[in-house]
């Protein structure tokens, strides 16, 4: 579904993604897992088409740039992206609209699984940091999109809007959708990934296969300090 | 040494060393300190004119409103948010310290008054029209703007004091608020009264109630416009100046020595003020009223990206009043109490200083906003398409702003409906032009430091407007030189049009990357 081919990023002079090549099938949760400033977001960016960059990424085959691919995506940013003077319900029409689609009753069930249904009428800057979150999750999701690209989606979550995101990440993998979810938290990763690339200075330094034979060996965790910190964890 | 002096000096140190390590915020420094001097230097010899000078009370009128208006607003603005002189870090870094209440206080006003005297500067710029319209010198524009600090500080002093001794009483606060509310009608009922029993000339009428005992009296704005006539010899400089003084005092007092705990409404200010910083930072940030009347809810239309458009058009009936923003219909007032002081100049003068403060009004339009957030750049469908739909919302609050200004202006300089027509086209074209012109600067500068982008904003839209203006100057010269202005001005619109749609052309894939703007 995704598939990024010798991707380099500059900014001015400052290099932010090194040559990086992976892919995400559909039915796959791949995960950027890094410390701070490791090029996660800036590539995640370039995948969602924001950013300029030399190399090729495709989604379902089309260019990022184009359309079509535009239409398989959704991209949960950071930073929750609302509307300060939209209610809730209207930022779900909006994109609905935006994205020309018919309301299939879709958008309801995601905000009542996140706890939004009775703050449809709420305007976005009225919304705490973590309900803006939810909406920024739920206008990506409503579009049934075959490939999702969560920023650091659990920053600002309460522990049962956690609950449902990770509940959703299994519901979505299991409807063939490609997953690819930036954080630079271990713990919020838990067992639900397929696969995990550790990128360290805007580099892929290594990638891990959820597979008992490979853990068995060295866990995420051991992985991660030996090549960040270059030893093991404590 | 002591931690607050420490704190103060090494700000201003890092301010300054910031200043020379980034040469373009120098070079631009310099260039408004320049264009600041030839802007004294360009105005006229005073003396020449002196017979030509309009009478000086208005001035004092004029001075009189805005030390009110500050004061007021920034008054009003207390009843819910407290002062604004301490930034987040203050509060947690000074107030959690021993350090004794008052030395704080202290150190924040003066931080005050350093943080409006910087903006101030600016006012400068008006010298040049003040003083061939009224003869003023360099030192009666510096007492202008002493006294507009003084209006906005005691303003913030009496906020943070109204705020400490009311907050937690909505009774008192409700009772302060009608009393400011009734005060304030009152004294506009007051010169309206005099405009009313003066039938020849009303706004000498006005301005005759506007420097009487009743407005001079009125606290601190009035105090300063009655100390201020005395610049032009109207009166005397020192009761005004004194009565501000014991205001000041018996705050101060009321402050410290109350027990009053001002420090939770600094908090709360503060947190306000820190997350508009970030919003800001974060490109999140949208300038909205207090209270949202949400109204019908649902864009109803739109399909693909004309669904920009409809939810652009909820957004600007949410955000103003008849469409348009607070500071849209401030800067309308503004414009038509200018034509009232310079009917005898015709419409020129107004309509270029409407241009004037249209440079300011168009970073506020919707698709600069739209620019900051992911959907305008990921919505599939064509660049140009998404651009002109997040565009479309400008014709009708364009147009709204134009009739508000222009049906009035029309009528106090006696101008025929097709006159105001005229104009109301050429303010559009504008804002078309303008538009563009900001539009350009998103897409090739957006990444440079502010001060460069304000300068540069300037600069773009000063030479997107050359041709029009040359070519009503000029292409009617030879012809008639006493041509009717709305003519030139109708001119120069059609000229503006074709230049902001070519420039629109070309930068139609400016959405395709969010790079290329943010």
């Amino acid at each position: 579904m995704l598939n990024l081919n010798h991707v380099t990023k500059y900014y001015g002079k400052y290099l932010a993604n090194d040559d990086i090549s992976f892919q995400v099938d559909g039915g796959q949760i791949a995960i950027l897992l890094g410390p701070n400033g490791a090029g996660k977001s800036t590539i995640i960016k370039c995948i969602a088409g924001l950013l300029r960059f030399q190399g090729e990424i495709t989604i379902g085959g089309f260019s990022n740039k184009s359309s079509d691919a535009k239409r398989l995506l959704a991209y949960i940013p950071e930073t929750p992206a609302v509307y300060d003077m939209l209610t809730v319900a209207e930022h779900l029409e909006f994109i609905r609209r935006a994205y020309r689609l018919e309301d299939d009753g879709y958008g309801q069930t995601l905000l009542e699984r996140f706890e939004l249904a009775d703050k449809q009428d709420k305007l976005g800057r009225d919304l705490s940091k973590g309900m803006q979150q939810k909406l920024s999750i739920c206008c990506g999701l409503i579009r049934h999109p075959k490939l999702i690209i969560f920023d650091e989606p659990m920053v600002g979550l309460d522990p049962h809007a956690i609950k449902e995101l990770k509940k959703l990440f299994r519901e979505q993998k299991d409807q063939g959708a490609a997953l690819l979810i930036s954080t630079h938290m271990i713990d919020s990763v838990e067992n639900y990934w397929d696969i995990t690339h550790i990128m360290v200075k805007g580099r892929f330094a290594a990638t891990q296969y959820n597979r008992p034979e490979e853990l068995k060996t060295q866990s995420l965790e051991e992985l991660f300090f030996s090549i960040t910190e270059g030893g093991d964890a404590t | 040494m002591n931690a607050l002096i420490y704190l103060a000096l090494t700000r201003l140190k890092n301010n300054i060393r910031d200043l020379f390590r980034k040469p373009a915020r120098l070079i631009y420094v310099l260039l408004l300190l320049l264009l600041l001097f030839l802007s004294i230097q360009g105005s006229g010899d005073a003396t020449l004119l002196e017979n030509t000078f309009r009478d000086p009370r208005e001035l004092v009128a004029i001075a009189t409103g805005l030390f009110l208006s500050l004061f007021l607003l920034t008054v009003w603005n207390g009843f819910s948010k407290g002062g604004t002189i301490f930034s987040l870090s203050d509060v947690n870094l000074i107030f959690l310290s021993p350090i004794r209440r008052t030395q704080i206080l202290f150190y924040g006003l003066t931080r005050q008054i350093s943080t409006i005297m910087l903006f101030v500067l600016i006012l400068f710029y008006q010298y040049s029209w003040l003083h061939d319209l009224y003869g003023i010198s360099m030192g009666t524009m510096a007492v202008i703007l002493l006294y507009y600090v003084a209006a906005v500080f005691l303003g913030e002093v009496t906020a943070m004091t109204i705020y400490s001794f009311t907050s937690n009483r909505p009774g008192t606060q409700r009772v302060l608020k009608g009393l400011l509310l009734t005060s304030l009608i009152l004294l506009a009922l007051w010169v309206l009264w005099g405009a009313w029993t003066s039938p020849t000339d009303r706004v000498a009428g006005m301005v005759t109630a506007a420097l009487s005992l009743p407005v001079q009296l009125f606290p601190v704005g009035g105090w300063l416009g009655w100390s201020f006539s005395a610049c032009l010899r109207l009166g005397s400089w020192w009761p005004g100046l004194v009565l501000c003084l014991v205001f000041f005092l018996v705050l101060l007092f009321l402050l410290t020595h109350f027990d009053q705990d001002w420090y939770e409404d600094v908090l709360r200010t503060a947190e306000l003020a820190q997350s508009a910083i970030t919003a800001k930072k974060e490109g999140t940030m949208e300038s909205v009223p207090t209270k949202i009347r949400v109204g019908t809810t649902g864009l109803g239309r739109g399909w693909g990206a004309s669904a920009f458009y409809y939810k652009h058009k909820i957004e600007n009936r949410r955000g103003g009043i008849l469409l348009l923003p607070m500071a849209n219909l401030i800067f309308a007032v503004v414009l038509i109490a200018f034509s009232v002081f310079t009917r005898s100049g015709g419409i020129l003068p107004v309509f270029f200083f409407s241009v004037y403060l249209q440079l300011f009004s168009t970073g506020q339009s919707r698709i600069n906003r739209e620019l900051y957030k992911p959907f305008i750049y990921l919505v599939p469908e064509p660049p140009f398409s998404k651009l002109l739909h997040a565009l479309r919302e400008l014709l009708p609050t364009t147009l709204a702003e134009a009739v508000i200004i222009f049906v009035p202006v029309g009528l106090i300089l006696g101008l025929g409906p097709v006159e105001i027509l005229g104009c109301v086209f050429a303010r559009i074209s504008y804002a078309l032009l303008f538009q563009s012109g900001n539009l350009l600067l998103e897409r090739f500068w957006s990444g440079a430091n502010k001060a460069l982008l304000f300068f540069l904003y300037f600069l773009i839209l000063i030479l997107l407007s050359l041709p029009g203006i040359l070519l009503s100057l000029f292409l009617f010269a030879g012809f008639d030189l006493s041509l009717n202005p709305i003519v030139r001005l109708v001119t120069a619109a059609i000229v503006n049009i074709p230049i902001a749609l070519i420039l629109l052309y070309c930068l139609r894939n400016m959405l395709q990357y969010a790079e290329y703007t943010h």
